[in-house]
């Protein structure tokens, strides 16, 4: 594999190809150009919706959302009053989840990334017996969803002792196949041998040579394993759910659902509504906020190739 | 792509004896606490029944039960349904979406990539709470309005005929601008010379979408729908979440069964055995996939190479969304 290549599996080459080939052909049709664009515009309304009507209820009451145009402001906004009754309703148990989610996703996310790196690192360029078990393994473990292992790892970890603490949440989140995996197509085409060969001579130990030589090499792969496993730590729920009884120790997917389960089944009514609408409209304008800065990492992310040797 | 290549002389000599094994310890730690040491526990559990305080080994009786447990099975179709409705949905607006992107026609492409790939941010619990209310007639006048199609009936659109299609849109919410992604990074992988040579003899953009586009990134295809659909057996977030604001079985899909076997009627030898079947089950699903895809790759191995992996390794699995040989984290 060339870097040119790797360059192209990441999505960086591409743009100018495209941009040849919409001149190549650019001058046809407006015909076909409006019913494009209002099939795309469509498709576009359809996504934004229901963001747009999180956004726009963030500003209502309880009376307000039951009452009022859904899709547009009302008259006078609730929503300062909304962010303090949040920031107080429990004790401010909210910015807690808050804090909570971006600690366990942070933390999960920077150590399975380096962990994928290290192992991906030692398959993709050593070569050494049990290699080949090593990457059917990965590729094994790759098959079953980790969806499935829920319980499993919830009996280890209940008879572990762990149960209620933070640790229960951000451990299993470390076994990430998919990383390794990642990581192991990501250096055999990034890291060229030649340069730590060089750091060989120059008397590096395999350490050193991988930690100093080989880790800035692949620092956009290891951005983008870091953002794809920030994503998914951030949104898991259903490892939350099993392992966390202690309210204080939630993340913030884990606290909305609870607080709208209570709200439905204790018969405690509406009036609770604009708690989650906010929450949930705070929880994910970080990602939404960031995302157009992400998106390139992880798109290059999942589109590299899927390589098997 | 020969490994051997990859690895020059020198390396190999030295490291078939003494690689460096700190880079794989925490890998391996992890690997056996959270992942074959469970496997391995709940399928020593699987053999077990607790009555009172102690354990019985009763051998495959669970495996027994499971098998005639029809409800189970049933869950099991009924999310395989859930799949393949799911997948179409998203394969024919992800693709759509995806073709029209790669047509000389549109504009400001880069705008409408980001808006669809949005919900890829948003948590699907996040996504299912959300929906919910976009559900409910109360708070969403326009289902109201809806009941004039219904020969004037009040739509409950979260009814037991309808509860798996609402689920089917929230995955489609969340899923097809993944999709769309896959697709459209695959068709820049398409050589522009095929698209001027088949323009040169006279090919409309439709055929060359029909004709070129398509038949190029067919395996990427292929992996997407499989992985989709191995994916969907997973369901379990979105009806959790639903399930507070409307009726939910407490066996909806096997996850759903397994979660409230455990939590609610607190036979964990049970939701032990059938987290095995299920692992087992999609293990199979995915093998047999993988070795259907490298035979028809082969098969076509002169075609370009960029396959985009669709490995969704984000989000929490269960869920509606697509495409899951990922892992959380």
């Amino acid at each position: 594999m060339t870097s040119t290549s790797a360059a192209r599996r990441l999505g960086v080459t591409p743009q100018f190809q495209r941009d040849r080939h919409a001149k190549g052909a650019g001058h046809k049709g407006t015909t076909s150009t409006i019913i494009t664009m209002l099939l795309l515009i469509l498709m576009a309304v359809y996504f934004l919706t229901p963001l747009w009507w999180l956004l726009v209820s963030t500003t209502k009451s309880t009376n307000q959302l039951y009452n009022s145009q859904m899709f547009w402001f009302t008259g006078k906004s609730n929503l300062f009053y909304n962010i303090g009754w949040l920031g107080s309703y429990q004790g401010g148990v909210f910015w807690r989840w808050v804090l909570n989610s971006v600690l366990y996703a942070g933390i999960a996310a920077a150590l399975a990334t380096m962990i994928s790196a290290m192992a991906g690192y030692l398959i993709a360029k050593y070569a050494f017996r049990g290699k080949s078990a090593l990457s059917m393994t990965v590729l094994g473990a790759l098959m079953v969803p980790t969806a499935a292992m829920t319980i499993p790892v919830f009996l280890v970890v209940k008879d572990l002792g762990l149960l209620n603490t933070p640790i229960a949440v951000i451990l299993p989140m470390l076994f990430n196949p998919f990383g390794v995996y990642f990581m192991m197509v990501y250096i055999r085409e990034a890291m060229p041998s030649e340069l730590l060969d060089a750091g060989r001579i120059d008397g590096a130990n395999d350490y050193g040579i991988f930690f100093r030589i080989g880790m800035p090499l692949i620092r956009p792969g290891v951005v983008t394993l870091f953002l794809i496993s920030f994503v998914g730590a951030w949104n898991n729920f259903s490892l939350p759910l099993v392992m966390l009884t202690n309210t204080n120790l939630y993340p913030v997917t884990l606290g909305l659902q609870i607080w709208s389960a209570n709200l439905q089944s204790a018969g405690a009514g509406q009036p609770l509504y604009p708690l989650i609408v906010i929450g949930a409209f705070i929880s994910i304008v970080p990602m939404l906020v960031l995302f157009p800065i992400f998106r390139k990492y992880i798109v290059s992310g999942i589109a590299l190739g899927s390589v098997k040797s | 792509m020969s490994t051997s290549s990859a690895v020059p002389a020198s390396l190999v000599r030295r490291r078939i004896a003494r690689i460096p094994l700190g880079l794989l310890i925490p890998f391996a730690v992890v690997f056996v606490l959270f992942f074959l040491g469970p496997f391995l526990y709940a399928l020593w559990l699987s053999f077990f029944v607790e009555s009172g305080d102690k354990s019985v080994f009763v051998g495959l009786q669970n495996y027994v039960v499971a098998w005639q447990d029809t409800e189970f099975w049933t869950s099991f179709l009924r999310v395989a349904w859930y799949g393949v409705t799911a997948v179409v949905v998203m394969l024919v607006f992800g693709l759509g979406l995806s073709l029209l992107l790669d047509s000389p026609f549109a504009r400001t492409k880069t705008l409408f990539r980001l808006v669809y790939f949005l919900p890829y941010a948003v948590p699907g619990v996040i996504a299912a709470l959300m929906w919910g209310f976009l559900y409910s007639p109360q708070l969403n006048h326009l289902i109201g309005a809806l009941s004039a199609f219904n020969g004037g009936h009040a739509v409950n659109l979260l009814s037991s005929g309808t509860l798996l299609y609402a689920i089917v849109n929230m995955a489609a919410w969340g899923g097809t601008g993944y999709t769309m992604t896959i697709y459209f990074a695959s068709l820049t992988s398409i050589p522009v010379e095929l698209y001027e040579a088949a323009r040169l003899d006279g090919a409309s953009e439709w055929q060359i979408a029909r004709m070129i586009k398509i038949p190029m990134i067919r395996s990427t295809i292929l992996m997407t729908v499989v992985l989709s659909l191995i994916g969907s057996l997973q369901l379990f977030n979105e009806p959790y979440v639903l399930k507070s604001i409307t009726d939910v079985p407490w066996n909806y899909t096997p996850n759903l069964e397994i979660f409230n076997m455990a939590f609610t009627y607190g036979n964990f030898t049970y939701s032990a055995t059938l987290s095995i079947l299920l692992a087992v089950t999609t293990f199979i699903l995915s093998l047999l996939f993988m070795l259907v895809t490298s035979e028809t790759r082969t098969r076509r191995s002169k075609a370009p190479v960029v396959e985009a992996a669709a490995a969704r390794p984000t989000t929490d699995h269960q869920g509606a969304r697509p495409i899951q040989i990922g892992v959380d984290a």
